[in-house]
């Protein structure tokens, strides 16, 4: 894309010049529009709670009696954070201290546990469904695929229901078996369709002849595969796990309805919690929102170009 | 694909025909995906179909045939609801692409900094729509957001200010039909917008950047002026996009939920409640199973409708 790499060649009449800051301008007031919501949650989540309960409402804890605004009496807190990760003194720990909220003792690991779990299934699958979806013609081929881009029809809300009951039945019949594991097979079932497409697009941009070429030296197909499509394809791959990994991360309603016992729970029914019990601690909320969406953030951050690319394929060929 | 076409059927590496009758490699590596998808995609569809068709009385399941699909179609929360999703599609993804496609179009001029401000632009999307919920409700909380100090003024929104969550919808000018939406729907659809729009804008940017400069180049020596390139050559020339995105648009408008629990919890009243929402409270709230399925149902078959028409458009190639 070539927006990523520099400004066309634009040089020469002043009008052109003109039209180039209106749209940076224009840029910048949008941009700054659509980070305003973040900002100001931000914002809340480093206020103390009397700054918080206050009418009319401030914007910035920083006024004082005499002035309405200065910077060396802002009283920023972050009692919010506290309140959420509950560090409390304990001996058995190195640290000293031993983190005792929920939200980071129980529910984010669950939901790393849940997204990296289900993306290594996802991109396994997708990747060996892909890979002889673009290779083979075989008997049924063209209907299969049309198949599984058909159940995308069918969306997690809609299957619910029946995933809710067979969890319950699950659970009935088989008491051994460990509810995250159906969870976890729920969320690759879902991410697997578009994502075997995606994988098969990957596979078609591999020149067949490197794979021929290994064979034609003695390599199996499975060997071909392993050694010379998939590191040819990983990019296609990152960009699976990475859609994935977002998804299941910020998924609510399959992981609050799925698992029965809290302990188990993901971080958003983590979120929804808070919010059922605190909305008058707004920093309280608001440093609980930052606190779960401030690792999918980092990882955007990182690999936008693998975001931009995946979306583009998976959303408009597929 | 233009590669896997010029190859004939049959699997690339043709065995001698006498000792390898069967290729079973593809089948063994589509085979596990194929059981998944089997066991969480396929299964659960049959499994909504006979439960819309059941109820739960004391005694266990019981068929009733189409008794769940007649109660819900009479049912008002039904027609609300519809109403209610109505009016939310349509501004959510006017909205959506308008100002997508605003954006796409100042993306593309060849801005230095182009890529930082996309890179700003497209955070939203990374966010929860749950986390987006609570990021809106945090602004407009009663008395203490940080918008509600204005919005609660009521020399500017008369007669006694406006709290967006727990405000009455007006009177409805169509007799039954949510129009003018409730403040809290207002809302609703300018936080579906703001995390939509990077999304729209994405795609719209990969459309415009196909197309040949020449071709506006050309336009504008021939005295187009800067509206009438865009009206008359830009959007004919990006138009099967914005049709994929408006549908992609729709499907996730649909299917999503997580935003009005966060949000609106569908209040106040039932002003928020949208289709995807009332399935749930149908579900899990009044835990009348049956009649949610006849509703997944009906929903599948909004999807499916969207979906192959998606398909369509696109031309997805699959034979090759």
């Amino acid at each position: 894309m070539s927006t990523f790499q520099s400004s066309s060649q634009k040089k020469g009449s002043t009008f052109q010049q003109r039209s180039l800051m209106l749209t940076n301008i224009a840029l910048i007031v949008i941009c700054f529009l659509m980070l305003l919501p973040i900002g100001t949650t931000l914002l809340i989540s480093f206020k103390r709670e009397q700054d918080v309960l206050r009418t009319p409402p401030v914007i910035f804890p920083c006024d004082t009696e005499t002035s309405a605004f200065d910077l060396t009496a802002c009283r920023w807190s972050i009692e919010g954070y506290e309140r959420v990760i509950l560090p409390q003194p304990s001996d058995t720990s190195p640290t000293g201290f031993v983190l005792a909220g929920r939200m980071l003792k129980t529910y984010l690991p669950n939901t790393l546990l849940y997204a990296t779990a289900t993306s290594f299934v996802v991109v396994l699958l997708s990747a060996m469904a892909g890979y002889a979806f673009a290779r083979y013609r075989f008997k049924g081929r063209d209907l299969l695929m049309v198949t599984v881009i058909a159940i995308t029809s069918f969306p997690l809300l809609t299957n619910l229901l029946a995933l809710y009951q067979m969890s319950i039945t699950l659970r009935k019949a088989l008491p051994f078996l460990d509810e995250r594991i159906f969870l976890i097979m729920v969320y690759s079932g879902f991410f697997l369709p578009i994502s075997i497409w995606i994988a098969k697009g990957f596979f078609d941009a591999v020149p067949r002849e490197l794979e021929e070429a290994a064979m034609v030296d003695g390599c199996s197909p499975a060997g071909s595969f392993l050694r010379i499509t998939l590191p040819v394809a990983a990019p296609g791959l990152t960009a699976i796990f990475l859609l994935t990994f977002v998804g299941v991360w910020n998924e609510f309603l399959a992981g609050y309805l799925l698992i029965s016992k809290n302990s188990l729970k993901p971080a958003m029914f983590g979120m929804y919690d808070f919010l059922g019990q605190n909305l008058v601690n707004a920093q309280l909320v608001a440093a609980a929102c930052v606190i779960v969406a401030f690792p999918m953030v980092v990882v955007f951050l990182f690999a936008r170009r693998t975001f931009f690319m995946a979306m583009t394929e998976g959303a408009v060929k597929g | 694909m233009s590669q896997a076409s010029s190859v004939p059927a049959k699997g690339f590496v043709r065995p001698p025909a006498a000792r390898r009758p069967v290729d079973w490699f593809p089948f063994w590596m589509i085979l596990p995906a194929m059981l998944i998808l089997l066991f969480i995609q396929v299964y659960p569809i049959f499994y909504t179909i006979t439960l819309s068709l059941q109820k739960r009385q004391p005694a266990g399941w019981v068929f009733v045939g189409l008794d769940n699909f007649a109660r819900l179609l009479r049912s008002s929360a039904f027609a609300e609801s519809v109403g209610h999703t109505v009016v939310f599609l349509a501004g959510y993804t006017v909205l959506t692409l308008g100002i997508g496609f605003i954006i796409a179009l100042l993306l593309n001029n060849g801005s230095v900094f182009s890529g930082t401000y996309l890179t700003m632009i497209f955070i939203p999307w990374i966010l929860a729509d749950l986390v987006v919920g609570v990021v809106f409700r945090l602004l407009v909380l009663p008395d203490y957001g940080l918008f509600s100090g204005i919005l609660q003024d009521p020399s500017l929104f008369p007669p006694k200010g406006l709290s967006v969550l727990t405000a009455d919808a007006a009177r409805p000018w169509i007799a039954g039909f949510p129009f003018p939406p409730s403040p809290a729907m207002v809302y609703l659809i300018l936080a579906a917008t703001w995390r939509s729009i990077p999304f729209t804008t994405i795609l719209l940017l990969a459309a415009l950047q196909t197309i040949n400069k020449e071709v506006l180049e050309s336009a504008r020596i021939d005295g187009a002026t800067n509206w009438q390139t865009i009206r008359f050559i830009t959007i004919p020339l990006i138009l099967p996009t914005m049709v994929v995105t408006l549908l992609n648009l729709v499907l996730g408008g649909v299917n999503g939920v997580g935003m009005v629990f966060s949000l609106t919890g569908g209040g106040p009243g039932t002003s928020t409640e949208v289709i995807g929402y009332l399935l749930y409270s149908i579900g899990w709230g009044s835990l009348d199973f049956g009649r949610a399925a006849s509703l997944s149902i009906l929903m599948a078959f909004i999807n499916l409708a969207l979906i192959m028409t998606t398909l369509r458009l696109t031309r997805l190639r699959i034979k090759d």
